[in-house]
């Protein structure tokens, strides 16, 4: 059966707008609550396992009339499909989280100054009630996308196995601080030091996408990602993790480069990296900022989401509570 | 560098500078300024539809055409396929990733040291491509 009606699913509390728009065979979606302030959530699909033409052909139907002129400039089929699921996977995300209320197809962006997409809260007549802040990572074979409310967000997820095509050290002395240089060239088996790299390399990124200002508006090499080896008597509900915490130290002076993030590093699907990274909430005491609290479903959008917290597809690396 | 004698303006052989935020794919221009003709000039706001201005000419087909080899290497494309001056990184399937690495790629393959920011301008095959013939004319003045 191509799509899957549970029985719990509330109906969608359509508008005019939206009946008039979507003559569409796609059932509701669940909704989901709302992510606590220490709370981020991952929502992701695997491209692979979207075969059905007709529910691609469903899934563009979403999109906005600039998204898909976007869609029609991408060359190959692979490529296409993915940037289709990636919009999607914003859209139904986003509208999950306002109890289905707002079509995904409603949903307007816009940029940040840096060009870090932001969804307007206002949509016509309607209001979206949360602040959602949101973040999109894609691979080939996996496309994230991460949550929060009211608290800004950075996701970035890698396959585990991909290999860099120019050498490791030169990228990192190209790109990197010189204390992650030191560090990457401490470990002499290939294998772990581009296992390093790649840990790195998303804590980075999910570090300037939360930040808002990306690559150039960050550069990697201004501030450094350590980890630092935790010690038990301090946090005694340590889940099983390889028991060190994501650091970041930035330049004194830098204004921009703050400081006051979390991070998390987790495995998922046993195939891909997920970095993420949130502002600290400075309400909280001590250690109880460091580690932050995940939720993870993996989905095909109107067809079935699975929640994947707890299970073996979501392996604590670091940093979660 | 030449100076108008008698004025002010300099204009420098430098390339411009563009800060352009890449995210997922979808990439803005923020601002177009020449550093030392700040006083002289406001910085330019421009946004994909409108042309950048550059100090610059576009560049020559056999630095294209390497470019090009570059980026199907780095992506891992198959020989036949398209990449020309106006494809897009992100429509090629390149992450960030990818660009570094190609940025990378690039500057070994011409000697070059291309800068944080404008790395991250680069949209299209193209805009690499010119990027570069301006490195390359400013090493060898």
């Amino acid at each position: 059966m191509r799509r899957l009606l549970r029985g719990d699913m509330l109906p969608l509390l359509s508008n005019l707008v939206s009946r008039r728009l979507v003559i569409s065979s796609l059932p509701s979606l669940p909704p989901a609550p709302l992510p606590s302030r220490r709370e981020a959530h991952l929502w992701y699909v695997v491209p692979n396992e979207l075969e059905d033409a007709s529910l691609l052909q469903d899934y563009r139907e979403l999109l906005s009339p600039c998204e898909k002129e976007n869609i029609l400039s991408i060359k190959g089929e692979a490529l296409k499909k993915c940037a289709i699921l990636s919009r999607v996977l914003v859209r139904t995300t986003l509208s999950r989280y306002t109890d289905c209320k707002v079509n995904p197809r409603l949903f307007k962006f816009r940029k940040n100054r840096f060009g870090k997409p932001e969804v307007e809260r206002q949509i016509g007549a309607l209001w979206v009630s949360s602040s959602l802040q949101f973040n999109i990572s894609h691979t080939s074979s996996m496309i994230a996308c991460g949550i929060t409310v009211d608290v800004p967000i950075g996701i970035d997820i890698e396959e585990k196995q991909r290999k860099p095509v120019n050498n490791i050290l030169s990228l990192a002395h190209r790109y990197f601080s010189p204390y992650e240089v030191q560090y990457l060239a401490s470990f002499m088996d290939p294998e772990t030091q581009q296992s390093e790299f790649l840990r790195l390399w998303t804590l980075k990124e999910a570090y300037v996408k939360a930040l808002g200002r990306g690559f150039s508006g960050a550069p990697f090499r201004d501030f450094t990602i350590r980890f630092e080896k935790s010690t038990d008597s301090v946090v005694p509900e340590q889940p099983k993790s390889e028991e060190f915490r994501i650091m970041i130290d930035t330049a004194f002076d830098s204004e921009n480069l703050t400081a006051n993030w979390q991070f998390a590093l987790v495995e998922l699907g046993g195939s891909h990296l997920a970095a993420i990274c949130m502002e600290k909430d400075e309400n909280m005491s001590g250690t109880e900022q460091d580690f932050l609290k995940l939720k993870v479903w993996k989905t095909l959008p109107y067809v079935e989401d699975k929640c994947m917290s707890e299970t073996d597809a979501v392996k604590n690396i670091s940093g979660l509570s | 560098m030449a100076t108008v004698a008698g004025t002010a303006i300099s204009i420098t052989a430098r390339p411009s500078r563009r800060s352009l935020q890449v995210f997922n794919g979808i990439s803005v221009v923020k601002s177009v300024s020449f550093a030392s003709q700040r006083k002289s000039f406001p910085s330019i706001r421009s946004h994909p539809a409108t042309p950048c201005f550059r100090v610059s000419c576009a560049a020559k087909p056999e630095t294209l055409e390497k470019v090009c080899k570059i980026v199907k290497k780095q992506l891992a494309l198959p020989e036949n396929s398209t990449v020309a001056g106006h494809s897009k990184f992100s429509d090629l399937g390149a992450d960030s990733l990818d660009t570094v690495e190609i940025v990378m790629g690039l500057e070994e393959a011409f000697g070059i040291t291309v800068e944080e920011d404008s790395a991250q301008s680069i949209v299209t095959v193209q805009d690499a491509a010119d990027l570069i013939e301006d490195l390359v004319c400013v090493k060898s003045a």
